[in-house]
């Protein structure tokens, strides 16, 4: 575990989350590229029913 | 009551997300007839295969007088009347199953049918099988012993191929709207 001063510590606490941004990003974008893929890819493609 | 920031924007994603889906859905539902099945004819499944419909020279794959595709099919313990059935690449098609004695259900794997078919009512849906091949026809409701031994199958064949059925339904429709 690393040691960081209290300089630090308020340095990244005050900082930007960007690792938090990166995850959101990537989760929001995968769900809606999967969800996207499963309907027009998958479910048209089948034959709508009505 | 406080939300820490981070946990809104969060919040905000899945909303944009469940937004999306749901405006490209209805967009869909609202103008290109894109729909859950919803159907409610009756007819009596202590009689169905005397006349009408449902009758056996009546069921299978008929073209009416308008030209539509139309299947009929009567499930009952333990199988698929017919069993098997053949019906044409992309084109529009209009099944109607009924059944004879209990709750049985049906699923093609590799299409979007599936369905309950409830004694009593008509289970009618409408759709289009682009590729040709052999589905197999499942029954997915529990129904008895022989539950598992309860399939048939449809066949899919490309257009040109395809040879309409000589008789034509043009008989009254055996159930009765509500």
């Amino acid at each position: 575990m690393s040691e960081l001063s209290e300089e630090e510590r308020e340095k990244i606490i005050k900082s930007s989350p960007v690792g938090t941004w990166a995850l959101m990003l990537i989760v929001g974008a995968g769900m809606v590229a999967a969800w996207l893929f499963l309907y027009y890819g998958v479910f048209l493609p089948r034959g709508a029913i009505d | 009551m406080h939300i820490d920031p981070l946990e809104k924007k969060w919040a905000y994603v899945a909303l944009a997300m469940v937004g999306l889906f749901v405006g490209i859905i209805s967009i869909d539902a609202l103008f290109h007839g894109i729909n859950a099945p919803s159907n409610v004819e009756t007819i009596d499944p202590a009689s169905l295969h005397l006349s009408g419909e449902f009758a056996e020279d009546n069921l299978g794959v008929q073209v009416d007088d308008s030209g539509n595709v139309i299947v009929r099919v009567v499930a009952g313990r333990y199988g698929f009347y017919p069993k098997q059935i053949t019906v044409p690449a992309g084109t529009p098609l209009t099944f109607r199953w009924s059944s004879m004695d209990v709750i049985h259900g049906i699923h093609l794997p590799m299409t979007n049918m599936s369905t309950m078919i409830l004694p009593g009512y008509i289970a009618q849906l409408k759709t289009t099988f682009p590729k040709p091949g052999t589905y197999p026809l499942l029954c997915n409701e529990y129904c008895g012993m022989g539950h598992d031994h309860m399939w048939g199958s449809v066949t899919v064949v490309a257009k040109e191929h395809w040879t309409a059925p000589i008789k034509t339904a043009s008989k009254k429709e055996g159930g009765s709207h509500e």
